[in-house]
C-alpha cells in the first residue's frame, strides 16, 4: 500500500512539473554558471549487479547511479536519507506494431480498435509501480515538437467492438472477428523478447495477447531472443511486435519509421505503413527550412499518424537517478536527471575537502575509438572527453553555443537547388587536452574524415554534406547538398576530434586510442579532446579514470 | 602402451577438427543478424550494410571459413563485434580473474568435499554423517545468485569486512605486495562462496562411494588380514576412491572457464563466463568462436589426461591395456 501510493505521489509530483510552463526555466540557463570541472578525479566504476549498484551507493562506495529501472530500487532508495533521487521524462517510447502489409493489418479500423482495447493504464500502473506513463503519441510528451491536439483511443473495449461492427466486421461462432469481405482473422503472433532478457515486455505482450482475444483478434505472444527478432523484423517476416526506441530531441524517428521510403531491408518502417499524404509531410519534416516548419511538418504528422495507427504507442518510462547528498551542485530539472554534464561539471562535496567522485557504469566500455563506439557505456566516457560545436539546453532542450560561439544559417541556390549553408564561429582560446589550441581545421578534418571514410556511425551526420571550407582558424563552413534545419543538429552533434592525432591513424576501425601512449605528454593517450575530463586510465572490469581538465575553456573562466 | 596414446591422442584431435566445423557452421547458421545486435537503431540502411562489410559478413561462405580456420590455428581470433578489440587480448585480461576465482574454488571445494565425505563415510550414524549430508544437500540445492547476494549483504553491506565488487579497490593501492594483497581480499568472498555451493556436491559423492568401497571384499580382506586401519583407509580404499575423483576433478576443470557467468556478474568480476555469454547472445562470431574453441580445447584434452591418468592410478586399467599389446 505504501509503495503504491508512493509511487501516485511521485508520478504526481511529475505531472505537476511537466505541466507547468516551459517558459518558466527557458532563458535562465546561464552555462558559465557550471565553470568547472570542479572535482580532480572522476571514477568510472564498473558494477554490472543492479543489487551491486544498490549496496555501492549505500555503502558509500558510488556517489551517483543513473538510470534506475526497477521501481524496487527506487522505492529503496526513496528511503535512504542519504541519497537524493531525481526524475524526468525521457525519451523513452514502448509501441505495438503490426506488419499493415498483409491482411488483418491492413484495416485502419482494426489497428483503431486495437490501440482502444489495450489496458494502457492498467499495464504500466502494475508493471512499472508508477515509475512510467502511458503514451498516447509518437514522439513523448517531452519532446519540443510533441503535439497534444491528435485523436486518441481511450481503453475503451465496448467501443471498439461498436467501431468494428459498424465497419461491417462480424464474429464467428467461435469468436473470431471476420472481415467485411467474409475473411476470418488467422491467429496472430505477437513477436517479442524472452522474458529473461526483457520481464516487462514479455508480460506486456501476453497481457497485450489476452486484451485483443478478449475482442475477437486471436493473439498470442511469441517470445524470442532479441536478435533474432530483430532480424525477423528486419525481413518482414512477422504479424505483430513489441518493441522500445529511445529517441531523441529531434523528431527525425517519425520520417525513419513512417515514411514509405524507409520501408526497405533493414530500414525502420518496419510496419509497412504507406501513405502519400503521411510521406508529403515527412518529407517537409526531414527538409523543413526553418524551425517553424518543422514544428507545423511534425504536428501534421503525428495527427495523421494518430489516424492511421501504423502502431499504438503504449508507455514511455522515465529516467531515474540517484546522487549522495555527500555532494552538492547537481543540476535537475524536468527534462534531465542528476547525472549529466552539468552537475560533473558543478560537483563538489557538499563538506569537507575535495575527494574523488564515483559514478556507476552499468557495464563495461568497449573500444573507446571515437569512430567506432555506439554503445551508451562507451559515449558515457567519450562523450566527457570530446566536446561538439553545439550543446543542449537542459531546460528546453533547445540548441546553446559550444565551442562553436555562434552560427548561421542560411539557404543559398546551388547549381542542383536550394541548399542549406551553416556557418560556424569557433571560441576563441579553445586547447586540446594537450595544449595544442583549437582551430576550425580540426572541425573540418573530421568531417572530411568522416565523410570520406562513410563512418557508419556518421553517416547520417556526414551523408549531406557538400564541402567544408575554413576561411580563418575560427570560422567554419559547411555547404550542405539540400535544406533542412536539422543540418544544424546533425553537423553541429558532430563530436570534433583533434587533427593532429587523427591524421595519424591508419586504420580507423581498428583504432584503439585508449591503449596508446601520447607522443610528447606521458600522462595523455590516444583519446584527446577538448572536454572537460581528461582520460587517464581504463582498467578492464575494475573502472575508467579520469581528470578534471585544467584546460577546459569553460572552466578557465572561474 | 604407446599405440594406445597416438589412437587417444588422434581421435582428440579428430574431435577438435570437428568442433572448428562445426562451431563455424553453428553460429552462422543461428537465427538473428549480427548487424542487426551491433547497430545504433538511427544508421541508415545504407550504414548497416556497410558494417556489414567492414566485419567481411558479405563473403561468401567458404571464404568466411578460411579465415576462421586460419584465424583459430594461428590464435588470432581477430577483432571482437562487441567491444571492437583483439579477441585475445579480451580472453587475456579476463582469464586470470576467472581461473583464480573458478580454479581456487574448484581446489577448495574438492579438497573440503572429500574430506568431509570420507570422514562422514567412516562414522556412519554419527552426529557429523548427518551434518554432512545435510550441509552436503543444501550446498548442492541452493541457487548460487541467492547464496551470493545474502553474502554480499551480510560480509560487505552490512558487516564491511570486504569489499563490494570487482578485484581491486578504487583506487587500487601502491606496490606490489599490497596489490596483491587487496587482490586476495577481493577475490576472498566470490571464492568463499563457491566453495560454499560447491562442496556439498563433492562430500556426497566421496561419501557415497566411499561407503560402497568399505563394503567391498577387498576391504574385509584387509580387515581379515589384521592391516592397520590407517592403511587399509589410505591405501587400499582411498585408492580405489582416487581414479573417479581425478576424472570428475579433470573433466570440471573446462567450467573453470566457462561457469562463471553469475558469479563474475554478482561480484562484478571481469571474467570470461560473461564474455561467452554475450558473445553467444550478441552474435559476436569471433570471440563466441574463440571461446568454445577454448573451451572445446580444454573438454578435449581433460578428457585425454583423465585416461591417460587413469591407466597410472589404477592397476586394472593398466593390467587391461597390457593385455592388448
Amino acid at each position: 500500500m505504501k509503495k503504491s501510493l508512493f509511487a501516485l505521489f511521485l508520478s504526481a509530483a511529475i505531472l505537476a512539473f511537466c505541466s507547468s510552463p516551459r517558459e518558466t526555466a527557458a532563458g535562465t540557463f546561464d552555462p558559465e554558471a557550471f565553470a568547472g570541472p570542479k572535482v580532480k578525479d572522476l571514477y568510472l566504476v564498473i558494477i554490472r549487479d543492479p543489487d551491486a549498484q544498490l549496496l555501492a551507493l549505500n555503502r558509500g562506495r558510488a556517489d551517483i547511479l543513473g538510470d534506475l529501472y526497477r521501481p524496487v530500487d527506487v522505492d529503496a532508495l526513496s528511503k535512504s536519507p542519504a541519497v537524493e533521487l531525481s526524475i524526468a521524462p525521457g525519451f523513452h517510447g514502448f509501441f505495438l506494431g503490426f506488419n499493415v502489409r498483409t491482411f488483418p493489418w491492413n484495416s485502419v479500423d482494426l489497428r483503431r480498435s486495437a490501440w482502444q482495447v489495450l489496458p494502457r493504464e492498467r499495464m504500466v500502473r502494475d508493471l512499472f509501480a508508477g515509475y512510467a506513463e502511458p503514451l498516447s503519441t509518437f514522439l513523448p510528451p517531452v519532446s519540443p515538437y510533441f503535439e497534444p491536439d491528435v485523436t486518441v483511443y481511450p481503453h475503451d473495449p465496448e467501443a471498439a467492438r461498436k467501431r468494428l461492427a459498424d465497419a461491417g466486421w462480424t464474429w464467428g461462432s467461435d469468436g473470431v472477428l471476420i472481415s467485411p469481405d467474409g475473411e476470418k482473422i488467422p491467429p496472430q503472433k505477437l513477436i517479442c523478447p524472452t522474458a529473461s532478457t526483457a520481464p516487462t515486455t514479455a508480460e506486456i505482450a501476453v497481457r497485450m495477447a489476452e486484451a485483443l482475444s478478449a475482442i475477437g483478434i486471436p493473439v498470442e505472444a511469441e517470445p524470442m531472443d532479441f536478435s533474432t527478432m530483430i532480424s525477423k523484423l528486419d525481413e518482414r517476416d512477422f504479424q505483430m511486435y513489441v518493441l522500445a526506441w529511445q529517441m531523441t530531441r529531434d523528431p527525425d524517428s517519425l520520417y525513419a519509421f513512417y515514411s514509405s521510403k524507409m520501408d526497405i531491408r533493414g530500414g525502420y518502417n518496419m510496419s509497412g505503413i504507406s501513405d502519400p499524404e503521411l510521406d508529403k509531410v515527412l518529407d517537409r519534416l526531414r527538409f523543413a527550412p526553418d524551425e517553424a516548419a518543422a514544428r507545423a511538418a511534425a504536428s501534421e504528422a503525428q495527427k495523421l499518424l494518430s489516424d492511421l495507427v501504423p502502431v499504438v504507442p503504449v508507455y514511455s518510462r522515465y529516467t531515474i537517478s540517484a546522487v549522495s547528498k555527500q555532494w552538492k551542485g547537481t543540476l535537475v530539472t524536468d527534462r534531465v536527471t542528476a547525472d549529466n554534464i552539468w552537475s560533473l561539471l558543478a560537483m563538489e562535496p557538499a563538506s569537507g575537502p575535495m575527494r574523488p567522485l564515483y559514478l556507476v557504469q552499468a557495464d563495461e566500455p568497449r573500444a573507446l575509438n571515437p569512430f567506432t563506439s555506439s554503445s551508451a557505456y562507451d559515449w558515457q566516457i567519450l562523450g566527457l572527453i570530446y566536446d561538439s560545436l553545439i550543446a543542449v539546453d537542459p531546460y528546453t532542450l533547445e540548441t546553446i553555443p559550444w565551442l562553436a560561439e555562434s552560427w548561421t544559417l542560411k539557404t543559398e541556390e546551388g547549381p542542383s537547388g536550394p541548399r542549406t549553408v551553416l556557418t560556424f564561429r569557433l571560441r576563441e582560446g579553445v586547447e586540446w587536452h594537450d595544449g595544442t589550441p583549437l582551430t576550425a581545421a580540426d572541425a573540418a578534418f573530421t568531417y572530411e574524415t568522416l565523410r570520406k571514410n562513410a563512418v557508419p556511425r556518421y553517416f547520417d551526420n556526414v551523408d549531406n554534406i557538400e564541402t567544408v571550407e575554413t576561411p580563418d582558424d575560427h570560422t567554419l563552413r559547411v555547404t550542405m547538398k539540400n535544406v533542412s534545419f536539422w543540418h544544424l543538429h546533425r553537423v553541429g552533434g558532430i563530436p570534433i576530434l583533434p587533427r593532429h592525432v587523427i591524421e595519424k591513424v591508419t586504420d580507423w576501425r581498428s583504432w584503439l586510442p585508449a591503449s596508446e601512449k601520447h607522443p610528447s605528454d606521458t600522462g595523455l593517450t590516444g583519446l584527446v579532446g577538448t572536454g572537460p575530463f581528461v582520460f587517464r586510465e581504463y582498467r578492464p572490469g575494475e573502472y575508467v579514470r579520469l581528470s578534471g581538465n585544467e584546460r577546459f575553456w569553460l572552466g578557465r573562466k572561474r | 602402451m604407446s599405440g594406445y596414446w597416438a589412437r587417444r591422442t588422434g581421435s582428440a584431435l579428430l574431435v577438435l577438427g570437428l568442433v572448428l566445423v562445426l562451431n563455424f557452421v553453428l553460429f552462422r547458421m543461428m537465427p538473428g543478424d549480427p548487424v542487426a545486435s551491433i547497430i545504433d537503431p538511427n544508421f541508415s540502411p545504407e550504414a548497416k550494410a556497410r558494417l556489414s562489410e567492414v566485419y567481411g559478413l558479405d563473403q561468401p561462405l567458404p571464404v568466411q571459413f578460411l579465415l576462421y580456420v586460419r584465424s583459430t590455428l594461428t590464435f588470432d581470433f581477430g577483432i571482437s563485434f562487441l567491444t571492437g578489440r583483439p579477441v585475445i587480448d579480451e580472453l587475456k585480461s579476463r582469464l586470470p580473474n576467472t581461473v583464480m576465482l573458478l580454479g581456487t574454488s574448484l581446489v577448495l571445494s574438492s579438497l573440503l568435499g572429500t574430506w568431509l565425505g570420507m570422514k562422514a563415510a567412516l562414522k556412519r550414524g554419527s552426529l557429523l554423517e548427518k551434518c554432512v549430508l545435510w550441509s552436503g544437500a543444501l550446498s548442492f540445492s541452493f541457487p548460487s545468485f541467492f547464496v551470493q547476494l545474502v553474502l554480499l549483504m551480510a560480509f560487505a553491506a552490512a558487516l564491511p569486512l570486504f569489499p563490494l565488487r570487482g578485484t581491486l579497490s578504487v583506487p587500487p593501492p601502491a606496490g606490489g605486495l599490497p596489490l596483491l594483497l587487496d587482490y586476495l581480499w577481493h577475490m576472498a568472498l566470490p571464492v568463499f562462496s563457491l566453495v560454499l555451493l560447491g562442496f556439498g556436491g563433492w562430500a556426497l559423492y566421496v561419501r557415497n562411494l566411499m561407503v560402497k568401497i568399505l563394503g567391498e571384499d577387498f576391504i574385509l580382506l584387509a580387515r581379515a588380514r589384521g592391516l592397520p586401519e590407517r592403511n587399509i583407509i589410505l591405501g587400499h580404499a582411498f585408492r580405489t576412491l582416487l581414479p573417479p575423483l581425478l576424472t570428475i576433478f579433470l573433466l570440471s576443470l573446462p567450467g573453470v572457464v566457462s561457469g562463471a557467468v553469475i558469479t563474475e556478474t554478482v561480484f562484478s568480476l571481469h571474467g570470461v563466463g560473461r564474455f561467452l555469454l554475450e558473445a553467444v547472445t550478441g552474435h559476436d562470431y569471433p570471440a563466441a568462436g574463440a571461446s568454445f574453441f577454448l573451451l572445446a580445447f580444454l573438454t578435449v584434452s581433460c578428457n585425454l589426461l583423465s585416461d591417460l591418468l587413469y591407466g597410472l592410478t589404477d592397476p586394472r586399467v593398466r593390467m587391461e591395456r597390457g593385455g592388448r599389446r
